[in-house]
């Protein structure tokens, strides 16, 4: 009955309503297109550059300065053993991150997320702050306890100063807060009923954590690992901060001290190792659009 | 109350049960003892990394610590640094970039722009709208030297920069060097905009995508169209979101600065992108005359972290934080 | 195994959710907790299980007080509203989870497992995925995994109100004869009352956090012992007047601006201590609909007219407007209620009950 009453005057609107949503939905992608450029075209030039002898914009240029100058010359160092020693570095941060965060933040957010103790609102409150505080402000004072921790017989040599171990643990530490806010989060949407029902089935609380609880938050724990590899595999600051020379120098540290040593800076060359150390993330980007897009879901939860 | 707890005490007597002072209590501590072994590694590193740190950057910034003097026993010298700081030529204008910094950032991409895109991408198919997202999510996975290698490129001088080939004599294209001549703060602005828009483009996507679509169903039967359901339904009710994302980029605003070390070293000239946490980095570790000033540096740092702390505790109160967390349902172990 | 409740109390930061309960289960009965939610039956429940741990009183299993005990060394078995089963399992990996944890021997789990998957009707689903299960058949797993580790006592938090209507029955009628046959002492968490009437030798009422009562089914039913039980327990709900009771002639009445109601002597005499206002209840079905025919004695009927008419299939649930009370009563369908019509109610007053407004304490049973 009320239908009949709405539909003549939803008729004649219905044409007009079509153009309008038409232009809204033009204006929308305009906007996005218009809104990715500078990135589309940053890569863009990444691509060619690596490719050519030299650019002017996002045109290749030859040396008689006309159009073509491919080559392949940009990437002859992938036979020099300093880059294969920095990628070794970067894995190895990388790697040591994702194993460190991910013990740390999963033990971390399930005891905040589902255990009552003494000083849980303290730690919960602690855990927000430091995840929204950039801990880089500290590295001044992280110096001196890297080389106290450096002074420490046998495992100083490992994670002192100037060394791997020392950098990875520095940016454990500092991607910590996220992947325990992250995994609580991931832990708070768990239901209550499972954990009961296997503690009354006997199981301990580590049990319950490690046979119950870790396989529901696999993907959560799995987005996390991803974010925590690309951090490390991407990190700069800490390691150009606590590292000294070639010796233990990482992928980005090397690329910048290529960009810095050689006047004038080879850019070709330059963009062809910054390519080179994106491959293993654009594997990524290709492969786990959904967990990449999906990582802040369980964090952005209660607040 | 009290009798129920003697009757406690009684039975437990008579079967010879632990009493409730061996119970109760031991179980508290177990307890206790059991979620703080979980979160042992987690302490460890937090204890090791942020505090000790934390206090080691005050009792830094009350010495005359630097590369020069490392070997000798510190000296303390009371808050000469910090008079120092405060009387640096410099002090105003680091202070006004560091506010300009943060807040046009803030609003023009963290907040603003994040929450463009997230509007827009909810408001187009679902496919079109994840593949932009995925886009601009780019810039966060990239290493950032080779993200600022790029930025850097686009905005070279003639013949090499991207821009000033496109756009000749357009918007502050000049054919000089861009982001070192022209419009410096553009391009600190924009490289870390780029980075930071994601973030709560993110947050507000997955915010809005759980408004009930009945509500806009029922909006739009009321007649609403498109800019009042945006202005009516969705903003109000990612309130909260938007809010977090205020507040938690305003922090990470503030303490952070590897883009622009990275793009302009704080320069061209003296100080002219210089914001203060980059001050604090380049005063302990880039050498000026081969010196790393470590407790001036530290002093800078100490003034920003106090700052930063201040803000996130108002964070934690503006949230009302306390009363979000939720007990756990499991209390025996 | 004999479950003692006594004084139990939980509260969380002046929040009460279970105040002063004191219950007592007789070895191999069934006991529903029941309320609406919110009451504390769940609380309570999980306090049994050692989920929660309580602020005041104790728990004694056959005499020994377990408050201190882990869930895990309680003898007890769950059964969720959830099912709560481990969706990364197999069939077979939730049912033999609780005898892997006690580190039996694998052919013995295989064999435990099985007899109670063969028992709950699932013995060819042990391969399968826990998503690959029906609703129904979950709940079969979830029993099974309670009952493999033969459990002294049994808890059920409303282990049917996700299923749907037929599988309710059904499900009803199969957790009560495992009961009965295993013999073994359970708990039942339901705010649905006519599961609890069904299924349980004696019922505990809750409601915000007190034990109303505590009986077997058809006390709570014929001689409530509180206001909330009465209209609580009964479907469709018991029917509330505010009356006064007077004595004329050496009749008593049921007196309001409403209704005037002869009502029986031993029920009226309990309640004449009480002066002014009290709070008398009828259930729908006591009341009889009265063709011309009928010779009630006159103050045992009531007049009305009908408002509303909702067929319930068998009979006709109407509610009767009497001179402005509202009133709902049940009447044969064939008698062809319509809106509107007049309608003459022949009370059975001997089952009527009465209440102190104050204290809503029946008046009838102490």
């Amino acid at each position: 009955m009320t239908t009949t009453e709405i539909e003549p005057q939803l008729q004649p609107a219905g044409p007009l309503h079509k153009t309008r949503e038409k232009m809204g939905r033009r204006f929308a992608y305009g906007f996005l297109i218009l809104s990715i450029t500078p990135i589309l075209i940053g890569y863009t030039w990444l691509v060619i550059a690596t490719i050519s002898t030299r650019t002017e914009g996002l045109l290749p240029r030859n040396a008689q300065g006309g159009i073509g100058g491919f080559t392949l010359r940009n990437w002859d160092f992938v036979t020099d053993s300093a880059i294969w020693n920095a990628m070794l570095n970067s894995l190895l941060i990388a790697v040591a991150m994702v194993i460190g965060v991910g013990i740390a933040s999963t033990a971390g957010g399930y005891a905040l997320s589902r255990m009552k103790f003494a000083g849980r609102k303290t730690f919960l409150s602690m855990t927000l702050v430091l995840h929204a505080f950039k801990a880089e402000m500290l590295l001044i004072a992280i110096f001196f306890v890297l080389r106290f921790l450096g002074d420490i017989p046998v495992i100083g040599n490992y994670i002192g100063f100037n060394t791997v171990g020392g950098v990875a643990l520095v940016m454990i530490a500092l991607e910590l807060p996220l992947g325990i806010w992250l995994m609580k989060g991931f832990f708070d949407n768990l239901p209550w009923d499972m954990e009961r029902a296997a503690l009354i089935d006997g199981a301990s609380r580590f049990r319950v954590w490690w046979q119950i609880m870790l396989p529901q938050v696999r993907p959560g724990l799995a987005a996390l690992s991803l974010f925590t590899f690309i951090a490390g595999w991407n990190a700069y600051l800490v390691p150009f901060t606590f590292t000294v020379g070639t010796k233990v120098a990482n992928m980005p540290v090397f690329l910048n001290q290529l960009i810095s040593d050689t006047a004038p800076t080879n850019w070709n060359a330059v963009a062809a190792v910054g390519l080179f150390q994106m491959i293993p993330l654009l594997i990524f980007f290709i492969f786990t659009q959904e967990l990449l897009l999906n990582i802040y879901a369980g964090g952005s939860k209660g607040t | 109350m009290a009798q129920s707890l003697d009757k406690d005490t009684l039975a437990r007597a008579a079967i010879g049960a632990p009493g409730p002072q061996r119970g109760t209590l031991g179980r508290r501590v177990r307890n206790t003892f059991t979620a703080y072994g979980f979160l042992g590694p987690a302490m460890g590193l937090v204890l090791f990394f942020f505090v000790i740190p934390g206090i080691l950057l005050v009792v830094l910034s009350l010495t005359d610590l630097s590369s020069a003097n490392f070997s000798d026993p510190w000296t303390f010298i009371g808050l000469d640094n910090f008079e120092r700081l405060f009387a640096d030529p410099f002090f105003p204008k680091i202070l006004r970039n560091t506010v300009f910094y943060v807040f046009t950032t803030l609003i023009f991409f963290n907040l603003g722009l994040a929450l463009v895109l997230a509007l827009v991408t909810t408001n187009i198919p679902r496919r079109s709208g994840f593949f932009f997202r995925l886009i601009w999510l780019l810039p966060r996975l990239t290493p950032s030297v080779v993200y600022i290698l790029m930025w850097k490129r686009i905005g070279q001088a003639d013949p090499f920069g991207i821009y000033n080939q496109l756009f000749p004599e357009f918007l502050g294209a000049s054919g000089g060097n861009l982001f070192l001549g022209g419009s410096p703060w553009t391009f600190v602005i924009l490289t870390n905009g780029f980075v930071g828009a994601s973030f709560g483009m993110i947050i507000f996507t997955s915010a809005l995508e759980s408004i009930p679509k009945d509500l806009i169903t029922a909006a739009k039967v009321d007649g609403a169209n498109v800019w009042r359901i945006i202005r009516d339904i969705k903003l109000p009710m990612i309130k909260w979101p938007l809010l977090f994302i205020a507040t938690y980029q305003t922090l990470s605003l503030l303490t952070s600065f590897e883009y622009i070390l990275l793009l302009t070293e704080g320069g061209p000239g003296l100080f002219t992108t210089e914001v203060w946490a980059l001050t604090a980095y380049k005063r302990a570790f880039a050498s000026y005359f081969g010196n790393s000033q470590w407790a001036f540096g530290a002093t800078w740092a100490i003034v920003l972290v106090t700052v930063a702390l201040l803000l996130a505790v108002i964070y934690v109160k503006l949230f009302k934080f306390n009363e979000l967390i939720e007990e756990p349902r499991i209390e025996n172990l | 195994m004999r479950v003692e409740i006594e004084n139990l109390s939980k509260s969380w930061d002046g929040v009460i959710g279970a105040d002063n309960i004191t219950i007592d289960i007789p070895d191999g009965d069934m006991v529903a907790f029941l309320g609406p939610s919110g009451c504390g039956k769940t609380t309570t429940l999980l306090m049994v299980a050692g989920i929660y741990k309580p602020t005041g009183g104790t728990i004694s299993f056959d005499g020994r007080v377990v408050n201190e005990v882990a869930p895990k060394d309680r003898g007890i078995g769950m059964v969720f509203q959830s099912y709560a089963l481990y969706p990364h399992m197999s069939v077979f990996g939730n049912i033999s989870y609780p005898l892997r944890l006690q580190k039996l021997d694998k052919g013995d789990i295989k064999q435990k497992v099985q007899k109670v998957a063969d028992m709950m009707g699932i013995g060819d689903l042990l391969d399968r995925k826990i998503a690959q299960l029906s609703g129904g058949q979950q709940q079969r797993v979830s029993l099974g995994r309670a009952l493999v580790k033969e459990p002294q006592l049994l808890l059920f938090d409303e282990p049917l109100s996700n299923l749907d209507a037929r599988l309710r029955l059904t499900m009803r009628g199969e957790i009560k004869r495992l009961q009965k046959d295993l013999g073994i002492t359970s708990i039942y968490v339901t705010h649905d009352q006519i599961e609890a009437m069904t299924m349980a030798d004696r019922i505990a009422v809750m409601s915000k956090g007190v034990l109303q009562a505590y009986d077997v089914p058809e006390a709570l039913y014929d001689r409530p012992k509180t206001l909330f039980v009465a209209g609580f327990v009964g479907n469709p709900p018991m029917n509330f007047f505010d009356v006064e009771i007077m004595s004329t002639n050496g009749e008593f009445r049921a007196r309001s601006e409403a209704i005037d109601l002869v009502i029986p002597r031993d029920r009226a005499e309990k309640a004449a201590a009480v002066k002014g206002k009290i709070t008398m209840g009828l259930r729908p079905e006591d009341v009889t609909f009265a063709d011309e025919s009928s010779s009630a004695g006159a103050g045992l009927t009531l007049t009305g007219v009908a408002e509303v008419v909702e067929p319930l299939g068998r009979e006709d649930l109407v509610g009767v407007s009497i001179n402005g009370v509202e009133m709902r009563v049940l009447v044969d369908k064939t008698k062809g209620v319509r809106v509107g019509n007049n309608i003459t109610l022949v009370v059975n007053t001997s089952k009527l009950q009465l209440f102190d407004p104050e204290t809503e304490q029946s008046l009838l049973w102490a």
